[in-house]
């Protein structure tokens, strides 16, 4: 198993200049929610410009799908533009690529909801809000959705009275 | 000089739903890049317990 390395993984995306959002759990993280994720949720833009490059990044992260990981079968350019959720394993760990979540939210439905924050020397990415990533919690429904939504909602609180 | 002065009873530990506000506070006074730092180390000591045990 690849030995996971999440500040490898952004630095490599924005040496190719990949255009995406930080969401799921490392955006809850970097909004300071005292939670464990394991892997990077993206929400990437599906610009035909923008999945050459990502597929360019993933190629140098070695980029295959989890299922039947001995099978090395990778994410052609027809799967990135689609709304589905590519779920891979790189290099330095594990990455899921989201076409959409929610409700049917894309990359240029949350950039607006989204901030950029500095997470190492001259690297800076675009996280979804903390507001907008409950509510996209909220909607998914799934156990592992809800189980967290507390802690997103307390520390929404305690930011704010900050 | 240590501060003997007890935790404030209006600064409360934890919310009325079990949420540990102690941790929310600590992860709030870092940077994003401490708190991915700290999050790293996690996931460090995790997989270093697997790999003694032999589960990678």
């Amino acid at each position: 198993m690849a030995k996971i390395d999440f500040l490898s993984l952004l630095r490599t995306l924005d040496r190719h200049r990949v255009d995406y959002l930080v969401v799921g759990g490392m955006a809850g993280v970097l909004h300071g929610a005292p939670i464990t994720t394991f892997d990077l949720d993206l929400v990437h833009s599906r610009r035909e410009d923008n999945v050459a490059r990502l597929l360019a990044a993933l190629k140098e992260l070695d980029a295959c799908y989890r299922i039947q990981p001995e099978r090395r079968l990778r994410p052609s350019a027809s799967h990135l533009a689609s709304a589905g959720h590519q779920l891979l394993t790189t290099r330095f760990g594990p990455l899921d690529l989201l076409g959409e979540i929610g409700a049917g939210y894309t990359y240029e439905n949350l950039l607006p909801g989204s901030v950029a924050v500095q997470v190492g020397e001259g690297l800076s990415v675009r996280v979804l809000n903390l507001e907008t990533l409950i509510t996209i919690k909220e909607q998914l429904g799934e156990d592992k959705d809800r189980a967290v939504i507390p802690v997103l909602r307390r520390t929404l609180e305690e930011k704010r009275r900050r | 000089m240590e501060n003997d002065e007890p935790p404030s009873p209006e600064l409360p530990t934890h919310s009325e739903d079990g949420v540990d506000l102690t941790l929310i506070r600590w992860m709030l006074s870092l940077t994003p890049a401490e708190r991915l730092e700290a999050l790293q180390g996690i996931v460090d000591f995790i997989e270093s317990v697997r790999r003694e045990n032999g589960q990678d």
